[in-house]
């Protein structure tokens, strides 16, 4: 059973701050989808059977520096003195 | 000048410039009175380029007049999909987070399509950041099917698909993650091409499940649909998990590119002696008024030289599951990245504290988008990791060499697009698990990265039903060739009246 403290934990890992209306809302509808995912638990397989491949990526591109000219960002809102603005850490 | 030039296919719309039985300018001009006419009933634009559109059928006619070459696709009105990047137009994925975003370039489709001569007309409408089956949870509100306002036009590429099937632009672009373009290609009587997984460049879609979406084109017709993957398909610097195409089905893409055969999709192989696959479980656990014409179907392919075998696919019951756990855990990572900082709307971060700001901030996120930001954290967080995603990968595995296994034995493999008819816009919007459950037949090519197309099979009750056509790793070929001998011995091809 999904609890409201595991959501509203992982809403503040998410940096979401859900409203109370929105909390409890998401409580039973996230609960009854992962009673739903509770169908992978039924895959026949023992522990040392689980095997899976990812894509293979044949060649990765050089890790090398791309000049980004400032002109392209001109659409970032919040500038100041030819730096990009961000808020205070602490 | 011949009236309705806005009805006309890609295809058509190529070959009567380049004849010169109108020109790009009088086309693109009926298209944009077109969608003048009739946007405001079905609501697939977000954004109409009129300037850009007007410009580029001017350099058209220009280059033509000049005795210049153009491109393959010269003319064609396309629309776009709004999480696919074009310089310097608007680009919001539906969401009020996006809502001032202005890329500074285009995506690798965008391009190749502007090299051709395509002339883009406008964004279309979306589920926000492409989560949705039915383009209900978009900041514009939804897109209605054109062949019924009140019904839904499905999702989450349902501005692509409502926009070509109202014929407010010939063909378009969506991205597909687990049906998002073969779903409103269904429900809107087009067809929709979800491409193999690295047949298309994602350079410059935004993501939202990165090891499931691609890009893919929606048309009136399969040659349509060919038409525009000869222009965007194949290798692309800027995404590396593309590979080279395979038009010709015998040979490997190797064999291809060494020998330099013409490496283009073709409509007009006349394919025989298809061998098909029909999947019990995705016919079995459909709506009776959508298997039925599925059924009508198949007894006139039967009756066309093509021998259809039943055959049953086990690990489908794991699909849904290994899919949502899948792509909202992908989605939860691609989203931690909205902090306004870099791209948004206007906020000014100063005096704020950063945990405060990008709270603030993400809270402009709709409903739906949060929603799978948390189950993605859940199935992520310790304890549940190999509870969830770790088998929704195996389930994946699974699935993926059942389907290889299959196509030992099939051509390809067929079954609704959609287990349903349309529905009522608002029917299931406060029903998520619901709404999950429409995407079952559709989930399992994004799974094992095959290719697969919808195409109009027949009508249900006045509602398009859609036939999905699946393939095996790269053989869009074959798709094009079964889809293109179908739309010939089933031909539904209808506009709606609107």
């Amino acid at each position: 059973m999904v609890s409201k403290d595991e959501i509203k934990h992982l809403g503040w890992l998410s940096r979401l701050e859900l409203t109370t209306e929105e909390l409890d809302r998401y409580v039973s509808q996230i609960d009854e989808i992962v009673r739903y995912f509770d169908k992978l638990d039924t895959i026949p397989l023992s522990e040392s059977e689980w095997t899976y491949s990812t894509k293979e990526v044949s060649e990765l591109r050089e890790d090398a520096n791309r000049v980004f000219k400032w002109e392209k960002l001109q659409s970032l809102k919040n500038r100041k003195d030819g730096f990009i603005k961000g808020p205070k850490m602490s | 000048m011949p009236n309705h030039l806005y009805r006309l296919t890609a295809n058509q719309v190529t070959c009567g410039i380049k004849n010169g039985q109108f020109s790009a300018q009088e086309y693109i001009f009926q298209i944009l009175e077109r969608i003048e006419k009739v946007d405001n009933k079905v609501n697939a634009f977000v954004l109409v380029d009129k300037q850009g559109a007007i410009e580029k059928a001017l350099s058209i006619d220009k280059r033509l007049r000049d005795g210049e070459a153009v491109g393959e696709l010269a003319g064609v009105a396309v629309g776009i999909k709004d999480n696919i990047c074009i310089k310097d137009l608007k680009t919001t994925c539906a969401s009020n987070i996006l809502e001032s975003y202005i890329p500074p370039y285009d995506a690798s489709v965008i391009r190749s399509l502007k090299e051709n001569d395509a002339i883009i007309v406008g964004k279309l409408n979306l589920d926000e950041f492409a989560m949705g089956s039915t383009t209900e949870f978009s900041r514009y509100g939804p897109t209605r099917n054109p062949w019924n306002l009140e019904y839904v036009a499905g999702g989450s590429s349902g501005g692509s698909a409502a926009s070509v099937a109202a014929s407010e632009c010939a063909v378009s672009l969506g991205s597909d993650t687990g049906g998002s373009i073969r779903c409103p290609s269904s429900f809107c009587s087009v067809v929709g091409l979800k491409p193999t997984y690295g047949c298309v460049s994602r350079s410059g879609l935004i993501s939202y499940s990165n090891s499931l979406e691609q890009i893919g084109p929606v048309g009136k017709t399969v040659l349509d649909v060919v038409m525009v993957m000869n222009s965007i398909a194949g290798i692309d610097e800027n995404d590396q998990t593309t590979k080279p195409i395979r038009p010709i089905a015998t040979l490997t893409s190797e064999d291809i590119t060494k020998s330099n055969i013409s490496s283009k999709y073709t409509a007009d192989q006349n394919k025989r002696n298809i061998t098909i696959g029909l999947v019990k479980e995705l016919i079995e656990g459909a709506d009776p008024a959508v298997s039925k014409c599925i059924y009508s179907a198949v007894d006139l392919f039967e009756g066309s030289d093509c021998k259809c075998e039943e055959t049953s696919m086990k690990s489908i019951q794991y699909a849904l599951a290994s899919y949502y756990t899948i792509a909202t855990a992908e989605a939860s990572s691609n989203l931690a990245r909205y902090d306004n900082i870099r791209y948004g709307f206007e906020y000014d971060p100063e005096g704020y504290e950063w945990n405060t700001y990008f709270s603030n901030v993400r809270n402009n996120f709709g409903d739906e988008v949060k929603r799978r930001i948390i189950i993605g954290s859940y199935v992520l967080s310790a304890g549940y990791y190999g509870k969830y995603y770790l088998r929704a990968h195996i389930a994946r595995e699974m699935i993926r060499q059942e389907i290889k296994s299959l196509f030992e034995r099939f051509d390809v493999l067929i079954g609704p697009t959609m287990p349903i008819l349309p529905f009522k816009i608002g029917q299931k919007i406060d029903d998520p698990l619901k709404m999950y459950q429409i995407d079952i037949d559709t989930v399992i090519a994004n799974l094992a990265g095959i290719p697969a197309i919808s195409m109009p099979i027949g009508f249900s009750n006045s509602f398009p039903v859609g036939l999905q056509i699946m393939a095996d790793d790269m053989c869009e070929q074959t798709l094009f060739d079964v889809a293109s001998f179908f739309e010939k011995i089933v031909d539904v091809r209808r506009s709606p009246e609107i």
